[in-house]
């Protein structure tokens, strides 16, 4: 696992009540039991770290949240299109 | 088992406190024992350029250990720390009435829990983060943790209350405030069980220079009735009770601590920072006639006591007009010495000090009063706590504004 998915699985960790050590890739996000106070917290820790506004709405379903990879890839992405990007 | 005007009674079953100067009801109650002073010096965060270095903060809370249990709420331990304190006095005064929990009958239970300022101390942070820091967003979880009825929601949702759910909010008369609205539930038959009380932490750098802009704080402590008194010290903290039914309290065999047997409220409608005489009168004077007692059947008065020039001396006056003769035979003290002034969360903490005294009939003191004040010279229990017969106990709170309130408390309905 590579950096930045490695800081993503700490960030998850951090606020799961309970943390686990088997979290992979993988792993759906509703596995981890994070709910939509959690999830809110967490894309707060991730934008904080990586210097990334992640677009989201706590109304909406969101793809790209679905699973650990999914978040990592998502980040990796907006990382690659910059901070100017973000403010878009 | 009602009065004969056909209203039920109101007993307590159970009282949590967080103080500075006891942070659970036994400590608290250790702490007047021992005339124990919650005053200290400023901490938490840079004094920068205050002039009051003073306060009476709680520094042995340790939110983690009190609320880590909590089953129904799972974010409580992010939430502001007024809630933490409001949440850890809850589950005391919960614990001790015996209920189950979640509560049985959530629809016929009431959580009343009111705060001057909800969560200041998070408001503060969050400009800074933004308006200094620069930051490009606030704490996502900093509207919950800022709302005024958070602690109220965040009991609620652990205790499973599902009855009416909100908060008051009267600067210090806020707790009493809630406790009496508590009891009127209760005693107009809407509910059976009431969670009631107010939780204040307030203690930062914005508030200290509002307070040291209004000129009411002192730099060197708190003094009630003192000559040398020379203004508030604030404090923070929590205090609740569980209100239930005689009738309710009974069937299940509860513990009945007190019987809650007056209450009354009025406003000066005249000035937001000189109270009359009147206004309080008539607080105390209504709260002894819903009680159906005569003056004289009070031993005890906890004051509101702030040590301002202006309060001690006019609730002296107040409590003069009422009692007549009787007022020089009452044992008075301001508990506010000891754990400063918490605002909203005053009447909280002082109902459990009275409750306290008349279960171990010894009634807690006045400190720091060496000299009284010549014009404030009735018997406030100067400097150390005393033995005394206590059947029923008045509790004073009155807040800027003019927003007087003013409990009775008494022995459990025979």
């Amino acid at each position: 696992m590579d950096e930045v998915a490695t800081k993503i699985i700490e960030i998850l960790k951090k606020h799961m009540k309970e943390p686990r050590d088997d979290i992979s890739l993988q792993t759906a996000l509703t596995d981890l039991k994070i709910e939509s106070l959690d999830l809110a917290m967490i894309v707060f820790d991730i934008e904080d770290t990586f210097g990334i506004e992640i677009p989201y709405n706590a109304n909406e379903d969101v793809e790209d949240f679905k699973t650990v990879g999914s978040v990592v890839d998502r980040v990796k992405s907006l990382m690659a299109d910059g901070p100017a990007a973000a403010k878009a | 088992m009602t009065k004969a005007n056909g209203d039920r009674r109101v007993v307590v079953t159970g009282m949590g406190v967080v103080s500075p100067i006891g942070t659970t009801v036994d400590t608290f109650w250790a702490g007047m024992r021992a005339s124990k002073s919650g005053v200290s010096v400023l901490e938490g965060f840079p004094v920068e350029d205050l002039k009051v270095l003073i306060a009476a903060q709680i520094k042995d809370f340790d939110h983690r250990a009190r609320l880590r249990h909590f089953q129904r709420d799972k974010i409580i331990l992010h939430a502001d720390r007024y809630s933490w304190f409001a949440a850890a006095a809850a589950d005391e005064a919960v614990k001790m009435s015996g209920l189950n929990v979640p509560f049985d009958n959530p629809y016929r239970a009431a959580c009343i829990i009111g705060s001057g300022a909800g969560g200041l101390v998070t408001f503060e942070k969050a400009y800074r983060d933004l308006f200094i820091e620069n930051k490009r967003a606030t704490h996502p979880l900093t509207l919950l943790r800022i709302i005024g009825s958070s602690a109220s929601a965040h009991v609620g949702i652990e205790f499973g209350i599902r009855g009416p759910t909100f908060a008051t909010c009267s600067a210090c008369s806020t707790a009493t405030h809630a406790i009496g609205l508590g009891r009127d539930y209760i005693r107009h038959g809407m509910v059976d069980v009431a969670v009631v009380g107010a939780s204040e932490s307030v203690i930062n750098y914005g508030t200290m220079k509002a307070w040291q802009a209004l000129h009411v704080l002192s730099p060197e402590g708190i003094f009630p009735f003192s000559k040398k008194r020379n203004g508030t010290v604030l404090g923070e903290g929590a205090g609740i009770l569980v209100l239930e039914s005689y009738e309710h309290a009974k069937a299940r065999g509860a513990t009945i601590l007190c019987e809650l047997a007056g209450y009354g409220m009025t406003s000066d409608a005249k000035d937001m920072v000189n109270p009359g005489v009147e206004g309080p009168r008539e607080a105390m004077r209504l709260a002894l006639e819903d009680a159906g007692l005569p003056a004289t059947e009070i031993q005890y008065l906890n004051a509101h006591g702030t040590a301002t020039a202006i309060n001690d001396e006019n609730e002296t006056n107040a409590i003069k007009d009422l009692y007549g003769k009787h007022a020089y035979k009452l044992a008075i003290s301001s508990t506010k010495s000891m754990h400063g002034h918490p605002l909203g969360a005053g009447g909280g903490l002082e109902a459990v000090a009275c409750i306290k005294a008349m279960q171990e009939n010894w009634v807690p003191p006045t400190i720091g009063l060496d000299d009284p004040d010549p014009k404030c010279d009735l018997d406030y229990v100067p400097n150390v706590g005393r033995d005394l017969s206590v059947t029923y106990t008045m509790s004073n709170s009155f807040a800027f504004g003019g927003l007087n309130t003013s409990l009775v408390f008494g022995p459990p309905p025979a």
